[in-house]
């Protein structure tokens, strides 16, 4: 692996996170060469969320997307399987594909008419035979990625070495199943891509989606007076309390979760909490997953798979990548999953919940872009970016974790999913070498 | 808790008892307007065969630019009472797509949107925004609604009008954050006893940008 480590050294990127004393040093958003080791080492290296298996259901049909700021072409295949291809014509390097989604039997590039089939196969170069000679088009394809799905959620990966998806989500796994496992008939995506721009770093998302229940108490109070009954104010709310967070023995993935009770009617409305907490359904889904953790137990959850996919399972249902666009800015690209095999009222009111709750217009997610944007602003000061920030919630907090969900867990409000996103990300940018980076068994 | 279908309201309406509390909350579906289909509203919108009058040009008019004084003074809960019950509140997600497939430049009904809202569902973002813990707008955004190219066209039930219109929509917020909100908003209208006039049965939203380039949409339209 090449190196890009501009002025940092290992050691000095090791130090940006101090895991045992829970500080992190504000430079890991604001600072270009460490994004531009970001795009090398971890959005190079990682397993990245680029769309749900629906998205494409048919041969050709395709959708573009990006794996790090690199924008790849994600096309249904004539056997079945999703290929990813850069979405580069390595002549002059032009985007050969310059719609968001489609259906297509062929790419052509418009710039000089570099035509590709859908595997990304150069076939047709024009006046190859008047122009070039010994010209090899399979030697000039689009760089290929490595694809695999996770039930439903399609992950490419640039890296040959890295391990195979499976590894790379560790022990997460349960806790994905919650929202991709409910039903032997899996999921499946609501519609197209919802996409804004927030400027800010790309971790200040990720991060909070696998390790920040503690934020909603405050940040969306809001969205809470939005869903209560019309004969209910905040004085009659009452935060739940009981609850767990879970960071993952590998690859910095974090989940958090209430238990026993809590359920999400002010979050998804009654129709969509009720499919998700009572019923046939939920039956189903309690009995497929008991072995795996005690879903019954389970409420309004948060996830996130590093580095940067994130979804919020247990109706609310949003699945986003948080793609990097520079250190400051990122751009959101969200969709919706449901049970494939729910009730179309079901899936219809669902969609409509999610468009009132996390979208750009969404009551919860509009403040979340108000706080992420005044953090990035207020990380353009010197002081601002030399006084580290504190990440000490659960530390040293004994006698938290619950043997009867699976892994390490800790208190729902709690930061120690963070502290594993972070120790990862130092890991993943400061560890060149598959060998010493892999999970050892 | 739990929700019946009920026969006591006309208007298609699901009744449901909310959890913890005594109180009936009525989903309402959307009720038809008679000649007018959902997706029509993302379609060209079809001039009239001959000029709105001058009257109802202007009556149409003026309740636009009162409607828009409503949104950039921060009456939210005056805005919401030109709502009919029936509103369908609709920001349809468009995308760049293929010339061959421009067609489906927008997302259908239900299959991504930046606003897909009725009556219910905007009551509750309305006390959201007037709550003072909706920190998206607190302190106070200023906006700027621009609305032009009014065409109407009169439809088939009685005193009920198809409008299109253009809209610009600025945002500048906080210290120096700018947003730009270009558009065309298809409505249906109709017009009312009192009030300004006229109620909104549906707005459909033709946004002109394929990524919403800010960092919310915690704005009206």
């Amino acid at each position: 692996m090449s190196t890009n480590l501009g002025k940092w050294t290992p050691e000095e990127i090791r130090s940006l996170i101090d895991e045992e004393n829970g500080k992190i040093d504000p430079r890991v958003y604001t600072d270009q060469d460490l994004y531009e080791l970001e795009l090398e080492r971890v959005f190079g290296r990682s397993w990245l969320l680029l769309g749900h298996e629906s998205h494409v259901p048919k041969a050709g049909d395709y959708l573009t997307t990006y794996m790090g700021e690199d924008p790849v072409v994600m096309v249904r295949q004539r056997n079945g399987s999703i290929k990813v291809f850069h979405n580069q014509c390595r002549h002059r390097g032009m985007k050969i594909c310059r719609a968001d989604c489609g259906n297509a039997k062929a790419f052509t590039c418009t710039y000089h008419g570099w035509a590709y089939n859908t595997a990304g196969d150069l076939v047709n170069v024009p006046f190859e035979e008047e122009a070039f000679s010994g010209f090899k088009k399979e030697d000039w394809g689009p760089l290929q990625a490595r694809v695999e799905i996770y039930k439903g959620l399609v992950f490419a990966n640039w890296d040959p070495e890295a391990p195979d998806l499976l590894t790379y989500l560790s022990d997460a796994t349960p806790y994905m199943d919650t929202m991709l496992d409910r039903s032997e008939a899996g999921t499946e995506a609501i519609g197209v891509m919802q996409k804004w721009v927030i400027d800010c770093n790309w971790k200040f998302a990720a991060e909070q989606f696998a390790s920040d229940m503690y934020h909603a108490l405050s940040s969306h109070l809001a969205a809470v007076v939005a869903g209560l009954p019309a004969d209910k104010d905040l004085s009659s709310y009452e935060p739940h309390m009981k609850g767990h967070q879970f960071r993952s023995k590998w690859g910095g993935h974090g989940c958090g979760f209430y238990i026993d009770a809590a359920r999400g009617s002010h979050r998804i409305g009654p129709i969509v909490d009720k499919y998700y907490s009572e019923g046939p359904a939920f039956e189903k889904a309690k009995e497929r997953l008991t072995p795996l953790l005690p879903y019954d137990r389970m409420a309004t959850s948060h996830m996130t798979i590093f580095p940067n996919c994130s979804f919020l399972p247990y109706g609310m249902n949003t699945v986003r990548t948080w793609h990097p666009k520079g250190p400051n800015q990122i751009e959101v690209w969200a969709f919706v999953v449901v049970d494939k095999d729910a009730p179309q009222e079901i899936k219809d009111e669902l969609a409509r919940q999610n468009v009132r709750t996390f979208s750009a217009s969404g009551v919860f997610e509009q403040d979340d872009g108000e706080n992420w944007v005044e953090v990035q602003s207020a990380l353009r000061g010197y002081k601002s970016r030399t006084a580290p920030l504190a990440m000490q919630m659960g530390l040293n907090l004994e006698g938290k974790n619950n043997p009867d969900f699976p892994g390490k867990t800790s208190y729902v409000f709690s930061e120690e999913a963070a502290r594993g996103f972070y120790s990862h990300w130092a890991r993943m940018m400061s560890e060149p070498s598959w060998d010493t980076l892999k999970p050892q068994s | 808790m739990g929700y019946i279908e009920t026969p006591i309201l006309k208007l298609g309406v699901v009744a449901y008892t909310y959890e913890g509390s005594d109180a009936i909350r009525f989903w309402i579906k959307t009720r038809g307007v008679k000649g007018m289909e959902i997706m029509e509203l993302i379609k060209p919108f079809k001039w009239a065969e001959s000029s709105s009058s001058l009257e109802l040009q202007h009556e149409i008019e003026q309740f636009y630019y009162k409607e828009a004084q409503l949104l950039d003074h921060s009456q939210f809960e005056a805005w919401f009472e030109l709502m009919e019950e029936d509103i369908h509140y609709w920001m349809p997600i468009r995308m760049n797509r293929v010339g061959r497939e421009v067609s489906q430049e927008y997302a259908a009904q239900g299959k991504g949107s930046h606003y897909d809202d009725n009556y219910e569902t905007m009551r509750g973002r309305i006390r959201a925004r007037v709550s003072g813990v909706n920190w998206a707008e607190n302190p106070v955004s200023r906006t700027r609604h621009l609305i032009s190219n009014v065409m109407i066209k009169e439809l088939e039930e009685p005193n009920t009008y198809e409008v299109a219109s253009s809209f610009i929509v600025y945002r500048n917020r906080s210290e120096r954050q700018s947003d730009i909100f270009p558009g065309e908003r298809r409505d249906v209208l109709r017009r009312s006893e009192g009030g300004l006039g006229f109620k909104i049965a549906r707005r459909t939203i033709l946004i002109d940008q394929s990524t919403i380039l800010s960092n919310n949409l915690s704005v009206f339209f």
